[in-house]
């Protein structure tokens, strides 16, 4: 049946459009038809299709063809069923007739004749000639048209309708229309019905060897064309899909080997979207269908389809497979297709549908996910062109030309060299043309990349084309040629492009080999065989069987120069960028930018190239591909160079530092910062902040931070880690810390203005910090200066062993570095003494300086005595560390007495000297609390006076009381000021008093004087004497001293001690005016006391070399001693109480008896008159006294005259109380004997009992 | 490949490691030593995440994520369902176990009442010192569900609350 | 054979690279790979065109070059492998099995406590048991 074939696809391609046949009964065809050709094509038309559904079609193309006409006469019937979908598919029987009897005799014979054929589907169209005016004939015709219906009119289908020629009725085109429509429908359907039943008789006896498939596509093609013609492109559609499916398996069954096809000159061209393209004949040789020629007839009919269904998606979709798909049957059959068919026929195929589809597509009809889907698949068929093409042009010599990108390597060099059967050769005419290649290979150099990077080119070809192409070659020569030549292809592996730098032959080696060549026999050719050839030959010899191949001259212009290649292959990649930035697959389209980059590059356009690089390394850098970043960016670098856009050239510099250390090699990154160093010691027109965060990054140290007190300054020290590879200079740096707890107290700003050198790696950098405020800091922003350029980092570096147990650096809250204490006592000063020291005597006073966790590092003390004190210049101050308890740690007093024992075994000791009032504290002294001990000098000008027993003592501790104005600097920088005043007490040794203890007959008195011991020292009396005041003298030889039995006479410390001196008055020279008014004690003692205690043995100045062996002191006091009153004049008896029940809250009367001794004369009281002042005292507490209690009473001077002084006063407390005294103001005590003698106590009883009162019953 | 370890082992390794952060690295500093346990359970749930993910489909929205943490996740660490589930439709939800293992064998025991005091220095009653001890114990489970949930791509605060022990519910708050 | 595998973070960084290609051309294939991540961007973005296979972390093949066959595989946690092979008749059983095996690897790497998450995989057990499943490959369902 295959000789069909040809007719078949003339038929199908001539008719396009459904027949409808007219039955001209009666010749009012011409007269109608322009009527009934004015309603085509039909609008509207309602169809079935395959699966009997109804489908509306919009336009029905259809066509009136008389019967009588040629082309529906000139067939044979046998060939019917298969071109049947050229049959007519309804017959419309056109009758006219005004006479019934001309009807029943003529017309209805020749009417039931012509449909008695049931083949078609019939309807009869009456057409009625009778003008409405004449309507005696119209009648007739009515009558006619009655009887045809009941002719032929069935019940249940009615098949006749009146056309009325002058009016027509307005329903009859409808009518005609459906009935039309009626016809067609069945029609299609009962052929629809054929043809599946003869294609499902054929698909059953598919398997069996004398199946034919011709057979099976003619009549699936029928099906299909028949479906195309009804408009019903979904059904036709399918039935090619069937077709394929059923191709796909039947050819890929190895029976008999069959023709692949594509030989012919053209096929290089894919025909994907013209079905046409080649005759079905040509398609089919002894009915087999040639796959390559058939699968595209059957794709291009597809797409055909897809385009009238207005589809072009699924037509790029299903293009796109396809062409993967059948590429790859391509390489199946290569060995028979010409050189390099595959990727030209990809090329080609992948530039027609983009054409096709393009064309076809309008905007903006579909969803937007489907377009961003269509400009994806674009985009592929762009890029997949562009690697076949690129393949191309590497063959013939346009590698040098290609972008090494990873891109164009991930493409090219995973895809797999053309396995022709024989490599192509060298025409014999090619010389020339080889050596001008070879010139070109010589001259092009790799493009050396900035900053002198140094890096391995990418792979454009999957092995080295030199070894593939000879070898290849080699395979058809001897079998052991190839060992042979592989060996000698050791030197030579890896030329060719990959290393441009060791180009194959030295220029000299190459003239003379090609010479030899020139002017070789063309006999000597076949010898190329077991010449590998080299690579220029190959490139010629690729270049020529190409040129076989390509069968479009267009492609091959684009081949035939480098420039042209160029613009080729920058066309592709647009158009696969553009569709790609138009899709989802955002990434494939910046790439290919990148490319496109390049060339721009290559071309100076420096600024496009700028733009599209930004673009490509913010979409690395963005996602942390840095190996990819890395090889973009010093292109970047280099544009941003060359377009003096300093402030990216920088950035695009410490970017590519900041890159990891592994993706460059030293030297290049040291040029990266030799760059940036350049520009910044450069003026720059706008220097720009550069953020150098990646870079140069910053931490406290690890543990504790600095801790400082209030006021203190402080030295900072951070760690800062530099990335660069070598040393570099920050002429100026500051870096600024934020409190933690206030926020609103602004940033503080260390400047260090010196420059620093950074070493690659950890540096630790230090920064002197001004007093902050009390609080804590951490590390804010470091900014710097490198020549003119200003950077800032404002990334801690994550190291340390802080911050590696969380990894959450936004969690974790900043370590703070430094923290600044609230003010606090940081010293203590105090008197290292308790007790007093020993007044007008050398004495050491001892300073205690106690510091408190805080160190007295190189502090001053300022030492300023106040009045009556004075310290010993001259003399050297001594400095000990105190021993016991270690304040140190001043919150557990009194720790482990092991620290004690260290203190006091290394116990330091150490003379100063006080310069103008000056202390420098020694090292030692720093940490530890210790004493010093300061030599002063307290004066006091007044002797120390005793005081008799009678009176109470006079001084206060006041006057010993000396200040010492003390003022301690310290800290780092002497900031931290201590001032404080101590106060010591100096006092004399012995505080002395005097009785009188008894009175001898003889006039001799015992005079009893008792020493008070004042100090916490062991005092020694050696000797005592006693200068008298006038009107004393000694009695007996001692020259006023006891008897010296006495001596020495030891007081511990604070106990009295008593001598006794035997006195008696001097009766001689009473009258005589008094020039010692009072008498002089003096004591002669020694003193062993510790200085840590208190008083103790004043310092010798070294004149006096007898140190402490028995050092003598004078004390000397002053006593005033009056003379006794022998015979009192005056006696004051108290009478005895009334009763003797004294009682609380009971008036008594307390009487005295003043009694005079003896005669008042002159000398005992003065002129004064008879009267005596007296006075009675009373414990107001005690004794509420009711009379006067001072008055004068009448005495008469004469002896024996006496009074009674009565008072009334009332116990206030019941007990022994001390009752009220008499006084007597204006005689001396001396000259008053009282009787009783001293103060005695009465009983006072309770209160009687009484309502008021109540007192305890005590047992 | 499946390898346990002893529930008491882990009931005293939390403990300890609470004791160690409350009463010697940040013993005056309970929000720190809170915010650091809370980083270890989050490091935790974080690659716990990672493991008991495997072999599944992808969660289409929140509740599904919510529901394996409740369902498999939760029987994964505690051989138990969370019991109870509930959630205002606006990024809420409250899971809550009704017999929370970690906090069943935990008495309040004058040593942790130390730990848990040292952080107020008014001195606070037995009770709410108790609670104090437990919320110690609770940062860290509240860090795994966070951890495992913003693994999963939702960021999210997970709260605790034990106000009828021994039940717990884990209150999370999905981060719009 | 296969060519490289990936693990890409859930920020579409990189966390592991490892290609088995004699030469030392690496970069390509971390352009297919960072390339590769348009088309799981796509899935995930729209996910009513990866119909049937929603949700599943199985991504199959994403990409039908003719020359070589990216596979992958997206995590809960939206890590995601990718895996690049230039043999290209595949049974999808061997891949999925391989990111089954892949996935516990990595789970069992990141699970080192010293492991920084969103940080590069460093360990040197994890690489070695990479290149175990990677020779294995094939093997396992189809032997």
């Amino acid at each position: 049946m295959a000789n069909f074939l040809a007719q078949f696809q003339t038929i199908k391609n001539t008719s396009d459009r459904l027949v409808i046949s007219v039955e001209d009964v009666s010749d009012v065809w011409p007269t109608v038809k322009p009527a009934f050709e004015a309603r085509l094509p039909f609008k509207r038309a309602t169809l079935n299709n395959k699966t009997r559904n109804p489908v509306l079609v919009e336009a029905l193309p259809a066509e009136f063809i008389l019967t009588t006409d040629a082309r529906l006469r000139s067939r044979f019937p046998h060939e019917q069923f298969l071109f049947w979908f050229r049959e007519p598919y309804a017959t419309i029987v056109l009758v006219t007739c005004e006479d019934l009897d001309e009807f029943k005799t003529i017309l209805k014979p020749r009417l039931k004749l012509i449909v008695q054929n049931d083949e078609r589907e019939w309807f009869v169209v009456f057409v009625s000639k009778a003008h409405p005016a004449n309507d005696q004939a119209s009648k007739m015709a009515k009558k006619v048209y009655a009887k045809l219906e009941v002719e032929f009119n069935t019940k249940k289908r009615e098949r006749c309708c009146k056309y009325d020629m002058h009016f027509p009725e307005a329903n009859f085109w409808e009518d005609l229309e459906s009935k039309v429509m009626e016809c067609i429908r069945n029609t299609l359907d009962r052929r629809v019905q054929f043809y599946e039943d003869e294609i499902r008789k054929l698909s059953e006896q598919r398997l069996m060897p004398v199946w034919n498939f011709c057979n099976f596509f003619i009549l699936k093609e029928s099906l299909a064309f028949m479906f195309e013609m009804a408009h019903l492109h979904e059904d036709a559609l399918r039935e090619y899909d069937e077709l394929e499916l059923c191709y796909l398996e039947t050819v890929n069954v190895t029976g008999k080997q069959r023709d692949f096809g594509g030989a012919d000159h053209g096929d290089d061209q894919a025909a994907l979207v013209n079905p046409g393209n080649k005759a079905l004949t040509q398609i089919v040789q002894e009915d087999s269908f040639r796959e390559f020629e058939f699968r595209q007839y059957l794709f291009a009919c597809q797409s055909k389809l897809l385009f009238k269904l207005n589809r072009p998606i699924e037509a790029a979709s299903r293009g796109y497979s396809f062409i993967i798909s059948f590429s790859k049957s391509l390489a199946l059959h290569e060995r028979i297709l010409p050189f390099c068919m595959r990727e030209v026929w990809v090329t080609t195929a992948c530039l027609a549908l983009i054409e096709a589809t393009t064309s076809n597509y309008k905007d903006g009809l579909v969803a937007p996910d489907m377009e961003k889907e269509f400009f994806r698949l674009l985009g592929d068929l762009y890029s997949l062109a562009r690697v076949k093409f690129m393949r191309l042009a590497y063959l013939i010599g346009y590698g040098a030309d290609i972008e090494r990108s990873p891109v164009n390597s991930a493409s090219l060099s995973l895809l797999p060299w053309p396995k022709p059967a024989v490599w192509p050769t060298v025409p014999a005419d090619a010389s020339t043309e080889v050596l001008e290649k070879e010139k070109l290979i010589l001259q092009t150099t790799s493009r050396t990349k900035s900053f002198g990077i140094q890096r391995k080119p990418l792979p454009l070809e999957p092995t080295v084309l030199l070894r593939e192409a000879n070898r290849r070659r080699a395979s058809l020569s001897a079998g052991n040629m190839s060992e042979m030549f592989d060996s000698r292809q050791g030197p030579m592996e890896g030329s060719g492009f990959d290393t441009p730098t060791r180009m194959s032959p030295p220029p000299k080696a190459l003239a003379s080999s090609s010479i030899s060549r020139t002017n070789s026999s063309p006999g000597n050719f076949e010898g190329s065989i077991d010449r590998p050839m080299r690579l220029a030959e190959i490139f010629i010899a690729a270049e020529h069987a190409l040129k076989k191949t390509i069968s479009n001259p267009e492609l091959w212009k684009s081949l035939s120069s480098s420039e042209e290649f160029e613009q080729k292959y920058l066309d592709l990649t647009r158009g696969a960028a553009d569709n790609y930035h138009r899709s989802w697959w955002k990434r494939h389209g910046v790439v290919l930018d990148g490319e496109i980059a390049a060339v721009d590059f290559k071309h100076g356009h420096f600024d496009q190239a700028a733009k599209s690089y930004e673009k490509v390394c913010a979409l690395y850098a963005g996602e942390g591909w840095q190996d990819l970043l890395a090889e973009v960016l010093p292109n970047l670098a280099e544009c941003q160079k060359i377009l003096n856009d300093q402030a990216g050239y920088l950035l695009s510099c410490v970017r590519l530092l900041s890159l990891d250390e592994g993706l460059f090699l030293t030297k290049e990154r040291q040029a990266f910062q030799s760059e940036v160093v350049r520009l910044a010691h450069s003026e720059m027109k706008d220097p720009v902040p550069l953020d150098v965060s990646s870079l140069i990054t910053f931490s406290g140290n690890p543990g504790p931070p600095l801790a400082l007190c209030d006021k203190d300054p402080g030295i900072l020290s951070v760690t800062v880690w530099s990335g660069f590879p070598d040393d570099i200079t920050l002429d100026s740096i500051s870096l600024t810390l934020n409190a933690t707890y206030n926020t609103d107290e602004g940033v503080k700003a260390l400047k260090s203005s010196t420059a620093i050198v950074l070493h690659p790696g950890r540096n630790t950098i230090t920064l002197d910090l001004p007093p902050q405020k009390p609080g804590s800091y951490v590390l804010g922003v470091l900014t710097g200066q490198i020549g003119q350029l200003r950077f800032r980092s404002h990334s801690f570096s994550k190291v340390g062993p802080a911050d590696s147990d969380d990894f959450m650096s936004y969690e974790k809250p900043a370590k703070p570095i430094l923290k600044v204490f609230k003010p606090r006592a940081l010293v203590d000063l105090d008197a290292a003494v308790s007790s007093a020291l020993l007044i007008n005597e050398d004495q050491w006073v001892g300073i205690l300086v106690r510091p408190v966790n805080y160190s007295l590092k190189a502090a001053v003390l300022h030492i300023d005595t106040g009045p009556g004190l004075e310290i010993k210049e001259s003399h050297v101050i001594e400095m000990e560390s105190s021993a016991g308890v270690s304040e140190n740690d001043g919150d557990q007093v009194q720790n482990d007495g092991a620290e004690i024992r260290t203190l006091n075994s290394d116990k330091n000791f150490e003379r100063l000297i006080l310069r103008d009032g000056k202390i420098e504290f020694p090292n030692w002294a720093s940490d530890i609390p210790s004493i010093l001990w300061v030599l002063v000098h307290a004066i006091s000008d007044t002797l120390s006076r005793g005081s008799s027993s009678a009176t109470t003592r006079r001084e206060s501790i006041v006057d010993g009381m000396r200040t010492i104005a003390l003022k301690l600097e310290f800290g780092a920088f002497h900031n931290q000021i201590f001032e404080r005043t101590l106060a010591v007490h100096f006092t004399y040794p012995f505080y002395v008093r005097t009785r009188v203890t008894d009175k001898c007959n003889d006039g001799t008195l015992l005079l009893q004087v008792i020493l008070h011991s004042e100090v916490k020292a062991t005092l020694t009396i050696y000797d005592a004497w006693l200068d008298l005041q006038d009107g004393f003298v000694h009695t007996g030889q001692t020259e006023g001293r006891p008897n010296s039995s006495f001596f020495p006479l030891i007081i511990s410390p604070s106990s009295k001690a008593g001598i006794l001196f035997s006195i008696c008055l001097d009766k001689a020279n009473v009258e005589e005016t008094r020039e010692k008014p009072e008498s002089i004690l003096n004591i002669k003692y020694g003193i062993s006391g510790e200085r840590t205690i208190g008083a103790h043995p004043p310092v010798m100045n070294r004149s006096t070399g007898v140190d402490g062996a028995r050092q003598e002191l004078i004390f000397r006091s002053a006593i005033t001693l009056q003379r006794p009153v022998l015979d009192p004049c005056l006696a004051v008896g108290f009478l005895p109480l009334p009763s003797d029940c004294l009682r609380v809250g009971q008036l008594i009367k307390m009487q005295w008896r003043v009694e005079r001794l003896k005669d008042l004369d002159e000398a005992g009281v003065s002129k004064q008159n008879d009267e005596v002042l007296y006075e009675v005292k009373a414990n107001s507490g005690n004794w509420m006294i009711a009379g006067r209690k001072r008055g004068y009473a009448s005495l008469s001077p004469q002896q024996g005259a006496r009074i009674i002084i009565s008072v009334l006063c009332m116990p206030l407390v019941a007990g022994y109380v001390r009752p009220p005294l008499l006084g007597l103001p204006d005689v001396d005590e001396a000259n008053i004997s009282c009787k009783p003698a001293g103060p005695h106590l009465v009983c006072v009883l309770p209160p009687p009992l009484s309502s008021s009162f109540c007192i305890p019953v005590n047992p | 490949m499946v390898r346990e370890v002893s529930e008491s082992c882990v009931d005293s390794l939390l403990t300890e490691m609470v004791a160690c952060y409350c009463n010697r690295f940040y013993a005056n500093k309970p929000e720190l030593a809170a915010r650091r346990i809370e980083a270890i359970g989050y490091q935790v749930g974080h690659q716990l995440s990672e493991r008991y993910t495997m072999e599944r489909p992808r969660f289409t929205d929140h509740l599904e994520a919510i529901k394996f943490i409740c369902k498999d996740f939760w029987s994964e660490l505690f051989k138990k369902q969370i019991d109870n589930l509930k959630t205002n439709h606006r990024g809420t939800f409250v899971l809550q176990d009704n017999k929370f293992r970690w906090l069943a064998r935990m008495s309040v025991d004058p040593s942790i009442d130390n730990a848990s005091s040292v952080e107020d220095n008014s001195a606070p009653t037995p009770e709410n010192k108790a609670a104090q001890a437990m919320s110690m114990h609770l940062y860290f489970p509240c860090g795994i569900i966070r951890g495992a949930l913003s693994n999963l791509g939702i960021p999210c605060a997970v709260s605790a609350d034990i106000s009828n022990l021994p039940a717990c519910s884990f209150v999370v708050r999905i981060k719009a | 054979m296969i060519v490289c595998v990936a693990v890409v973070g859930h920020q579409n960084n990189p966390l592991y690279i490892q290609s088995f290609t004699e030469a030392d051309d690496a970069l390509k294939l971390h352009h297919i790979v960072h390339c590769s991540l348009d088309v799981v961007d796509e899935r995930v973005n729209n996910p009513k065109k990866s119909g049937p296979m929603l949700n599943e972390t199985f991504l199959g093949l994403l990409y039908p070059i003719e020359n070589y066959k990216v596979y992958g595989y997206l995590t809960n946690t939206k890590v995601k492998f990718i895996l690049v092979t230039t043999d290209l008749d595949v049974k999808d059983a061997d891949v999925r099995n391989f990111f089954r095996r892949f996935h516990a690897a990595y789970v069992d790497a990141v699970s080192n406590p010293f492991h920084v998450p969103g940080k590069k995989i460093t360990s040197r057990t994890f690489a070695e048991r990479v290149s175990t499943i990677v020779k294995s490959f094939g093997f396992s369902s189809a032997g």
